[in-house]
C-alpha cells in the first residue's frame, strides 16, 4: 500500500501575541489516501483554513506563529524539506483553491496571463502560445465557453462563477496529488455552487488528485465526500466515512450541527444547542484506513 | 485614548518620537530658564566671542557677532512652534468645514469649493508662500497667513473625501431617514468618522508647518532679524562653509530634530488609528 | 481607447480652468496689497512721474476685472509683460531660467523614482525585519529636513570634506555648450561632447540628490504602505500557494498594483520639488529660476512674479497629466472601463 497523499499527526498551532498565547489547533490528526476525497468540516474560527495554510507551508514563517507535530506528504515529512524544496512542491504537487474567486486573481494581469505563469510552475520554458493552447483545453473541461475572449480578459471582467472555474482549472492544471479546496464558492450563490463544485468533482477524479475540502456546509460536505472529518474549537471531534458521520453520529456537537442543516422543506432553522459537551471523547467510526479509532 | 498613549509608549520608535517633541516643546516653552544666554535671543553684539566652534559654555559656539547658537535655537523653536499652532488652528477648521460642505451638498457649491482647492494645490506649496510673503510685508502675522492660505485645502481635500465615503454608509441614510438636520448629519455623525485621519495629520503637519516656515525663511521671506529663526540662521551660515560649519550645521539638524519627532508619533498614529494619509 | 481620450480630453479642460485660477489668485494677492503697486515697486526714490506711468503701463488705474482682461488677451499672444527687476520681457527671462530649474527637478525627479519605490519595495518584502526598519527610518529622516539642510549637509560632506563634487554651477568653464534646449543634458549629446555631458552630469549629481532626498522618502513610504496593504490581499496568498518565490511575488505580484496609488502622491511630491528647487538652487548656485524668483518677489514685480508662478503651475499641471494618463495606462480597469460587466 502507498503511503497516503497527506497525512497529519497530532498538530498543534499555536498565535502567540504580544501578552496572550492563543492555541488554535489541538493534536489534529488526519489522513488523506491518494484520490480521496475528504472534507474537514466546522464552523468558521475553528481552525480548518489556517490548517490547509500550514499544510501549504505559507503560515510558518509569519511571527508569533508556534508549530509542533508532524505533517507528511506523499510519504516526505514537510519540516525535513528545505523552504525552497518546500516551495517547489506548491503548484505542481499540491495546490489550493480559495474562497473568493474574483479576489483571489491579480487584478493587474489577465486570465492567459496567469494561467500561462501557473503552467510553467510545471514547464519553466513553457512558450506562450503552447500555453494558450493548455489553457483553452483546461477551461473547455472546466465548461467555460468562449475560452479566446476568457484568456484575454482581467478577473473584473468576469463573473464570480467564471473565475472560480478558472480557478478550479488552475488548480489541476499541473495534475497535483493534492487539491486543498477552503470553502470554495462560499463567495457565490448556491445554484452556481452547487455545479462549481460538481465541475470540481468530476475534474479532480479524472486528474486522479487527492482533495481535502474545507466547508462549514455539512449539505455541501455529504454530496462530495469519501470521508469526513468534524473540527471543532481546534479539536477533531468525530471522523468516518461520510455514510457512517451522517447516519449514526457519536459526538454531541456532529448533531447539533446535523440538526442547523436548514431544511428546504421548510421547518426553519432549528437553534444549535447552547450547551455542547465537550469533554465528551472524540468519535472515530471505524473507517479501515490508517486511522486509530 | 489610554490604549493609544500605551502603545505610543511601548514602540520604540513613537518613544522616540514623544522624547524629540517633548525636549522641543519644553526647550522653547522654559528657554528663559534653559538657554544659557536668553538676551542673545534679540540684537546682542559681543565680539570678544565671535564665531567660536562648540565650546563651554557655547555648546553650539556662537555666531558672527558672538551669540550663543544653542540660545538661539530654543527661541526659534518657540517661533516656529507658535506658526505651527496658529496655521492649523485656522487652516484645520477651514479646511474641515468646506471639506464637509463639499462631500455632503451636491451640484455647484461642491464643484466651486474642490475647484478652488484645485487651484491652491496646483501651485507649489513653497511658491505659493513665497509669492504671498513677498508681495505682503515678510512679518510672522503674514507668514502665519501665506503658510495657512497653502495649507487648508489639503483638510478639505481630506474631509471632502471621508464625506463622501460615509455618506453612503447606513448610519448616515438612517440619520437621514429619521429626519436629522443637515447640521446634526455633519458634525454629529460624519465629523467623528473624520477625527483620527485629521489628528494624524495635524500631527504629521505640525512637523512640516516647521520645515515650509524655515523654507521661507531661509529664502529671507521669513521672520525677519534680529527675531531668531532656524532657517534664516542657516541661510547665513551658509555663507562661510565649511570653516564655520556651526553655523549652518546645529540650526538645520535642530529643524530636522523637531520635524523627525513630530513624524514619529504622526506614523504612530496612524498605524494606531488605521488612517490613510 | 475611448475611455482613455475622453479622461485625455476631461483633463485638459479641468486644467486650463485651474490655470485661469490660478492666474485670477495671483492676480488677486497682486493687487490688493495694501499701498501703490506701482509705487512699491519702483522704490521711494521714484520720482511721481514715473510712478504715475508705471501706473498706466500697469493700467493700474482701470477696474480689476478690466485689468485682468487685459492681462488674459496678453497672455494669449504669449505676452506676459516687461519685468521691472530685468527690463526685458518676462517671456525672455524665464525662458533663460527655466531649463536649468527644469533639468535639476526633472532629474530629482527620476532620482526619486528610481531609488524610491525599489527601497519602499524592499521595505515592505522585508516588513518587520532590519532592513525594513532601517529603510523606514532612513526615508522618515529624508522627509524630515527641508531640502537646503540636506543640499547644505551633502555640500559640507561631498564637496568640502571629501572633494568628489563641484560646489557650485551647471558646468565648468572649459566647456562651451550652444544652448538649444537649455538642458544641458541634451545639449551635450546634440554637440557629440560625451565628456561635457559627464561634466554636466557630475554638477548636477549632487544638487539633485539633495532636492530628492525628501522625495526618496516619500516614494518609499508611500509605496511601502500600499504594498504592505497588498501583501494582505487574497491574491497574493493565492500566488504564494502557487509556489512562486517571494522576489518574484515582490515584483510582479504585488508591486504593480501598489504602484497605482503611489504615482498619484508622486506626482504631487514633484510640485514640491518644483517649489523646493528654490532652495537648493540657492545653495549650489544653480543658475535657474530661484535667484530671478526670489528677486522679483523682493522687488514686488508684479509682471515676472505672476508669470513665473504661472509657469511653475503650467508646468507641474502638465506633469500631472502626464501621471494622471500613465495611471490609466497601468491600471486595466481603467483601461478597459467600456469592457466592464
Amino acid at each position: 500500500m502507498s503511503a497516503p497523499t497527506l497525512a497529519i499527526d497530532n498538530l498543534d498551532l499555536s498565535f502567540k501575541g504580544l501578552l496572550s498565547r492563543t492555541q488554535v489547533l489541538h493534536g489534529v490528526t488526519l489522513t488523506v489516501e491518494p484520490g480521496e476525497r475528504v472534507a474537514l468540516v466546522g464552523e468558521s474560527g475553528s481552525g480548518k483554513s489556517v490548517l490547509a495554510r500550514l499544510v501549504l507551508g505559507l503560515l510558518q514563517d509569519q511571527r508569533g506563529v508556534e508549530v509542533s507535530g508532524r505533517i507528511d506528504f506523499a510519504g516526505t515529512e514537510l519540516d525535513q524539506l528545505s523552504r525552497t524544496a518546500r516551495r517547489a512542491l506548491r503548484g505542481r504537487d499540491m495546490s489550493m483553491i480559495f474562497q473568493d474567486p474574483t479576489s483571489s486573481l491579480n487584478p493587474m494581469f489577465t486570465i492567459g496571463n496567469q494561467f500561462h505563469e501557473v503552467l510553467q510552475r510545471r514547464k519553466p520554458n513553457l512558450g506562450s502560445d503552447q500555453a494558450h493552447d493548455t489553457a483553452r483545453s483546461w477551461l473547455d473541461r472546466v465548461a467555460i465557453p468562449d475560452t479566446d475572449r476568457v484568456l484575454a480578459s482581467y478577473p473584473f471582467q468576469l463573473s464570480g462563477g467564471m473565475n472560480q472555474r478558472v480557478m478550479i482549472a488552475m488548480a489541476l492544471a499541473n495534475n497535483p496529488s493534492l487539491l486543498l479546496a477552503d470553502e470554495p464558492g462560499t463567495a457565490l450563490d448556491v445554484t452556481v455552487q452547487a455545479q462549481t463544485l460538481e465541475l470540481m468533482r468530476k475534474l479532480a477524479e479524472d486528474v486522479g488528485t487527492a482533495v481535502l475540502f474545507i466547508s462549514h456546509n455539512l449539505g455541501v460536505v455529504r454530496e462530495f465526500a469519501d470521508r469526513v472529518y468534524v473540527i471543532h474549537r481546534g479539536h477533531i471531534v468525530e471522523s468516518g466515512q461520510t455514510a457512517d458521520v451522517f447516519g449514526n453520529p457519536g459526538h454531541p456537537y456532529t448533531r447539533a450541527l446535523l440538526a442547523a442543516i436548514p431544511r428546504i422543506t421548510g421547518e426553519g432553522i432549528p437553534d444549535l444547542p447552547e450547551q455542547i459537551d465537550l469533554s465528551h471523547p472524540p468519535v472515530h467510526h471505524n473507517t479501515g484506513s490508517a486511522d486509530h479509532g | 485614548m489610554k490604549r493609544i498613549v500605551a502603545i505610543l509608549l511601548l514602540n520604540p520608535l513613537s518613544l522616540l518620537g514623544l522624547v524629540l517633541v517633548s525636549a522641543v516643546v519644553c526647550g522653547a516653552v522654559f528657554a528663559d530658564w534653559i538657554a544659557p544666554f536668553p538676551e542673545h535671543r534679540g540684537a546682542v553684539v559681543d565680539f570678544s566671542n565671535f564665531n567660536q566652534p562648540p565650546n563651554w559654555p557655547y555648546i553650539m559656539g556662537t555666531d558672527l557677532v558672538g551669540r550663543d547658537i544653542f540660545s538661539r535655537i530654543l527661541y526659534a523653536y518657540r517661533i516656529s512652534l507658535l506658526l505651527g499652532v496658529v496655521v492649523l488652528v485656522i487652516a484645520v477648521p477651514i479646511g474641515v468645514i468646506s471639506g464637509l460642505a463639499a462631500g455632503y451638498l451636491k451640484g455647484w457649491p461642491s464643484f466651486v469649493i474642490m475647484r478652488i482647492t484645485d487651484v491652491f494645490l496646483s501651485i507649489p506649496p513653497l511658491v505659493l508662500a513665497m509669492s504671498m510673503m513677498g508681495l505682503l510685508e515678510p512679518t510672522l502675522i503674514n507668514g502665519m497667513l501665506a503658510v495657512t492660505a497653502m495649507w487648508w485645502p489639503w483638510y478639505t481635500r481630506l474631509v471632502y473625501n471621508v464625506t463622501r465615503a460615509e455618506k453612503q454608509e447606513g448610519y448616515v441614510l438612517a440619520a437621514e431617514t429619521l429626519g436629522a438636520s443637515t447640521p446634526h448629519i455633519l458634525f454629529r455623525e460624519i465629523l467623528p468618522n473624520c477625527l483620527p485621519p485629521i489628528l494624524t495629520k495635524m500631527t504629521l503637519d505640525f512637523g512640516f508647518v516647521i520645515l515650509i516656515a524655515s523654507s521661507l525663511s531661509f529664502l529671507g521671506l521669513g521672520v525677519q532679524p534680529p527675531t531668531p529663526d532656524l532657517g534664516s540662521m542657516v541661510a547665513d551660515g551658509a555663507k562661510y562653509l565649511p570653516d564655520s560649519w556651526w553655523l549652518t550645521v546645529f540650526p538645520g539638524l535642530a529643524i530636522l530634530v523637531a520635524v523627525f519627532g513630530f513624524n514619529l508619533i504622526g506614523d504612530a498614529l496612524r498605524d494606531i488609528l488605521g488612517a490613510e494619509s | 481607447m475611448i475611455a482613455l481620450t475622453r479622461l485625455i480630453a476631461k483633463r485638459l479642460a479641468t486644467a486650463s480652468l485651474v490655470l485661469i485660477g490660478v492666474s485670477m489668485l495671483i492676480f488677486a494677492i497682486a493687487r490688493v496689497i495694501p499701498g501703490d503697486p506701482a509705487r512699491i515697486a519702483l522704490g521711494p526714490n521714484a520720482t511721481n512721474e514715473q510712478v504715475a506711468k508705471l501706473r498706466t503701463e500697469l493700467r493700474l488705474d482701470d477696474s480689476l476685472p478690466a485689468q485682468y482682461a487685459h492681462f488674459v488677451s496678453e497672455l494669449l499672444q504669449g505676452n506676459l509683460g516687461v519685468s521691472l527687476y530685468t527690463n526685458r520681457p518676462v517671456t525672455t527671462d524665464i525662458a533663460q531660467f527655466l531649463p536649468a530649474t527644469l533639468e535639476l527637478v526633472f532629474v530629482a525627479g527620476a532620482l526619486m523614482v528610481l531609488i524610491g519605490l525599489p527601497l519602499g519595495m524592499l521595505s515592505a518584502r522585508f516588513e518587520g525585519k532590519w532592513a525594513d526598519n532601517l529603510i523606514r527610518i532612513v526615508s522618515l529622516l529624508g522627509v524630515s529636513a527641508p531640502s537646503f539642510v540636506w543640499a547644505v549637509i551633502l555640500m559640507l560632506l561631498f564637496a568640502f570634506y571629501l572633494p568628489l563634487f563641484p560646489i557650485a554651477g551647471r558646468i565648468s568653464e572649459q566647456y562651451a555648450i550652444d544652448p538649444v534646449t537649455g538642458f544641458l543634458l541634451i545639449d551635450t549629446l546634440l554637440a557629440g561632447k560625451p565628456w561635457a555631458w559627464l561634466d554636466a552630469a557630475w554638477h548636477i549629481a549632487l544638487p539633485a540628490f539633495a532636492l530628492a532626498l525628501s522625495g526618496i522618502g516619500q516614494a518609499a513610504r508611500l509605496t511601502r504602505a500600499n504594498m504592505v496593504e497588498t501583501y494582505n490581499t487574497p491574491y497574493i496568498e493565492m500566488a504564494r500557494s502557487y509556489g512562486f518565490s517571494e522576489g518574484r511575488i515582490a515584483r510582479r505580484y504585488a508591486f504593480k498594483p501598489s504602484l497605482i496609488p503611489s504615482l498619484t502622491i508622486i506626482g504631487l511630491d514633484f510640485a514640491a520639488m518644483l517649489g523646493n528647487a528654490f532652495l537648493v538652487e540657492a545653495v549650489f548656485a544653480w543658475p535657474g529660476l530661484s535667484r530671478y524668483g526670489v528677486a522679483v518677489i523682493l522687488r514686488k514685480d508684479l509682471n515676472a512674479i505672476l508669470g513665473t508662478v504661472l509657469v511653475i503651475s503650467a508646468t507641474f499641471l502638465i506633469v500631472n497629466i502626464l501621471v494622471d494618463l500613465l495611471i490609466a495606462w497601468l491600471n486595466p480597469r481603467i483601461r478597459h472601463a467600456e469592457q466592464q460587466p
